[in-house]
């Protein structure tokens, strides 16, 4: 990058938000995602929207890439620098500027994490609804940017249900706001939800105003094991198909269950195949007979133990251990290749079936965590070693026919992590020719120096 | 994008199995004191370990500024570790760090000094001697035999705090102590010399026989690392689940209860994991008041309060307007560089508020008599 360049940038945020030499780049050379890896040629930190623009503005003029990050625990690979550049951290926009409980709405800046804002609502008595694994790190700009899902996703659905309106800063340096503090508005394209799971390609944002929901006054949790993820998955579908949309419906296989055991030493049945975590919130009542519906449902399809926790904070732990699933895996080896395949849900247990067939075909273990609900697997593949490239081959290999067979049985690449530079090279099977086509299009529309996150979705 | 081919180092810095156990997931970001600082990536435990990778793998110069200010920067309180699902021995990795950056004459001269002084037997048991440290005695081969406990008076604990050594032995009066016993080695292990302090733990193993009961959380997680976690028992630990001990009589102030908070020890809490034995003793004779940031640290973090004054103090800052605003007669310490820490930080704020040393306050307790300041 020019020396004039480095030059104005300093100046733009100050020489104390400006990072530029080798030891100073390395800790931003990466995000979540293994395998995935490069230095960037500066980090910036800007204070606000301004120096955002002004940031943009001479990333033009100088023709140098800029890839917005915020805590950088995505799983895609969509804050690796892949084309140098600069890597522009929005942790300092930080403040949560207004949580307005008449209008059941919050106005926050991109920086503040996903579990401050749920916090700060519950105070008010309301619920911040998106709640990735990765809650007490990811912030809400990554959330947005990358419209995440979680573990509410089935009764809640996921970021993009929540995002009214957005304040972004364009690469061509226009400030734009869309959407606004309204339930109801049509004017326009929906440019909010376009920028909602955009992964920094398209706009930086720098402010949203987001929906929130009267907090529920009571959460219950029961746990269901079964002899394998596949009995687990057919009780899904027939919670689902009884007409239960539960808050929670999450599964781990035994290898799932075993990390997470020694990771959170909650007591369970380490013996079992796999585990159903389910759960309901609202009023207690309704909470109490969704809980023994759902039992019921999973004792007639052949559960082989169902307990209810009868506390709170049982409820909690057990699901903050399911949320740590993917890191306790790592436990198990050096390598932990994760994915995100997702299918219709009845097709769930046919899903899990096929995964099975195609980790023993090309040796490799995979075990399998997701949100059953949504039929959202995260089938990962623990490596022992790194330097075991034959088996990361293996595991290559196997994921490209998982993806396969989540779309050949109408599902996707990838339900919440995102496209990233992990999976730009499987997404134009799954849109097609003409639909990649058009994603350019729109990429070039909002950024034609082809400065934003370049080598990631658009590209 | 520039390329960094690197070339590893010819002999590893980190033990390889080690580093590789992170996967990068973030999940220790809101647990780390500095990153909550500074906002840096680099000073957060996953940005330091992805230094520490490349310092391995030859994709950093050795002599690179991040990795020495990083490796200092750190306070070494390892609270990413209870927080951290893949298990990464975090403590473990700073240790090996330091020991490669701070190596020969890039030591910290005040590191350097503490640990020559710290390492030397007849010094200190002088000094401790005129402060009045509880008198040692002469230990027979037979007491290892029967699985007695003996009582480590800790180098610098026993000059700067003797009371402690001497309230520990009342409570506990079973224990035997050792003449012979100088430094554990925590100091040496957390300061770049990770072969003394491993020589170190291993001395103090031969010459204090049976459980080695210490009254510093820091001193028991380095020897509990050394000599296995079965030999070695922290005070408050040792009281509420290795002993007959059961604590006695009430805290009083101003003929009400006392309120009393504690400062966790953070070698204490996040390596050797216990929590509920000091509070569950605190509670037994007193009004228990949990601080929002008990478990993190105060700043003090071994000598990083003398390396790095002004980052300690003001972390310090922080926990003393807790403190303060927490409405508490006493803030109890179970390690002697948390309480220099506290004591420093309540005189500089002319605090009403007391910080003792939870061996001190349970014998007060006991013998129902006011602190003496």
């Amino acid at each position: 990058m020019h020396a004039t360049a480095r030059a104005a940038l300093r100046s733009v945020v100050g020489p104390g938000h400006f990072r530029e030499t080798d030891g100073e780049l390395v800790p931003y050379s990466r995000d979540a995602t293994p395998l995935f890896q490069a230095r960037p040629d500066a980090v910036v930190f800007p204070a606000d929207t301004a120096e955002v623009g002004a940031v943009l503005d001479i990333a033009t003029r100088y023709a140098v890439p800029v890839i917005p990050r915020g805590a950088g625990s995505n799983l895609c690979a969509a804050t690796v620098a892949s084309r140098g550049g600069i890597v522009l951290v929005l942790t300092r926009l930080n403040r949560i500027l207004e949580i307005a409980p008449a209008e059941l709405l919050a106005r926050v800046q991109p920086g503040v994490t996903s579990a401050t804002l749920a916090e700060a609502a519950s105070r008010d008595g309301l619920l911040w609804a998106p709640d990735p694994g990765s809650r007490t790190v990811a912030t809400v700009g990554g959330t947005i940017a990358t419209n995440a899902g979680g573990l509410r996703g089935l009764k809640y659905g996921v970021t993009r249900d929540y995002v009214l309106g957005l304040e972004a800063v364009l690469p061509t340096g226009e400030v734009i706001r869309t959407g606004g503090r309204l339930h109801k508005d049509v004017a326009g394209y929906d440019l909010t939800r376009l920028l909602t799971g955009s992964e920094g390609t398209l706009a930086v944002i720098t402010e949203a105003t987001l929906a929130l929901r009267p907090a529920p006054t009571t959460t219950g949790t029961g746990i269901a094991y079964f002899s394998d993820l596949a009995a687990a998955g057919r009780a899904v579908t027939a919670i689902i198909a009884a007409g239960i949309l539960p808050a929670t419906l999450e599964f781990l296989d035994r290898s799932c269950i075993r990390a997470v055991e020694d990771f959170a030493r909650l007591g369970l049945r380490t013996d079992a195949g796999a585990l159903l975590l389910f759960g309901d919130d609202g009023e207690s009542d309704a909470v109490a007979h969704a809980l023994e519906r759902m039992s019921d449902v999973c004792t007639a399809h052949h559960a082989l133990d169902v307990t209810t926790a009868a506390e709170v904070a049982q409820a909690e732990a057990l699901l903050a251990a399911r949320r740590c699933a993917l890191p306790a895996l790592s436990r198990l080896g050096e390598l932990t290749i994760l994915e995100d395949a997702t299918v219709p849900r009845p097709r769930i247990a046919e899903m899990v079936d096929r995964i099975d067939a195609i980790g023993a075909r090309h040796g490799v273990t995979i075990a399998t965590f997701g949100h059953a609900g949504d039929g959202n697997l995260h089938p990962t593949c623990v490596v022992k070693s790194q330097d075991d490239t034959d088996t990361v081959t293996r595991a290559e290999r196997a994921f490209a026919e998982i993806f396969a067979a989540a779309i050949d049985l109408g599902g996707t690449i990838t339900g919440e992590h995102g496209v990233g530079a992990a999976k730009l090279p499987y997404l134009s099977t799954q849109l097609g020719a003409d639909q990649i086509d058009l994603l350019r299009r729109l990429k070039t529309a909002f950024d034609p120096a082809g400065i934003l996150n370049p080598g990631k979705l658009g590209s | 994008m520039t390329d960094h081919p690197g070339v590893p180092l010819p002999k590893p810095v980190f033990d390889p199995d080690l580093l590789s156990r992170c996967i990068s997931c973030g999940f220790c970001l809101p647990a780390c004191p500095t990153y909550a600082e500074t906002g840096d990536e680099a000073s957060s435990p996953r940005g330091r370990i992805n230094l520490m990778r490349a310092l391995q793998n030859g994709d950093l110069a050795p002599d690179d500024p991040t990795l020495k200010e990083q490796s200092s920067q750190c306070l070494g309180c390892r609270a990413c570790e209870p927080v951290c699902p893949a298990g990464v021995e975090y403590g473990q990795l700073l240790e090996q760090w330091r020991d490669h950056q701070w190596r020969g004459r890039r030591m910290p001269v005040l590191a350097r000094a503490l640990m020559l002084a710290a390492g030397r037997r007849v010094p200190f048991r002088l000094l401790g001697r005129l402060r009045g440290t509880p008198r040692t005695t002469v230990v027979e081969t037979s007491a290892l035999a029967s699985g007695g406990a003996s009582l480590m008076l800790g180098c610098f604990e026993r000059v700067l705090f003797p009371r402690v050594g001497r309230a520990a032995l009342a409570l506990v009066p079973g224990l035997t102590v050792p003449a012979s016993q100088s430094c554990c080695g925590a100091l040496h292990a957390h300061n770049g010399d990770t072969a003394t302090g491993e020589r170190l733990a291993h001395r103090m193993g031969e010459d204090l026989p049976g459980t080695i009961v210490t009254t510093s959380g820091g001193c028991a997680a380095h020897l509990a690392s050394v000599l296995g976690r079965a030999r070695v028992r922290e005070l408050s630990d040792h009281l509420a689940t290795g002993s007959a001990y059961r604590p006695l009589g009430e805290l009083r102030v101003d003929g009400r209860r006392a309120r009393v908070a504690l400062q966790d020890s953070c070698h204490l809490r996040n390596g050797l994991g216990v929590r509920t034995a000091p509070r569950d003793l605190l509670a037994e004779i007193a009004h228990y008041v949990e601080l929002p940031s008990a478990g993190t640290c105060c700043g003090a973090a071994g000598t990083y309060s003398l390396l790095r004054p002004r980052e300690s103090r003001r972390i310090l800052t922080t926990k003393i307007d807790e403190v303060e605003a927490a409405g508490v007669d006493f803030v109890a310490a179970v390690n002697p560089g948390c309480l220099r820490q506290l004591r420093t930080g309540l005189r500089r704020r002319r605090s009403q508020v007391k910080a003792v040393h939870l061996a001190e306050l349970l014998l007060m307790a006991g013998e129902s008599r006011f602190p003496v300041a």
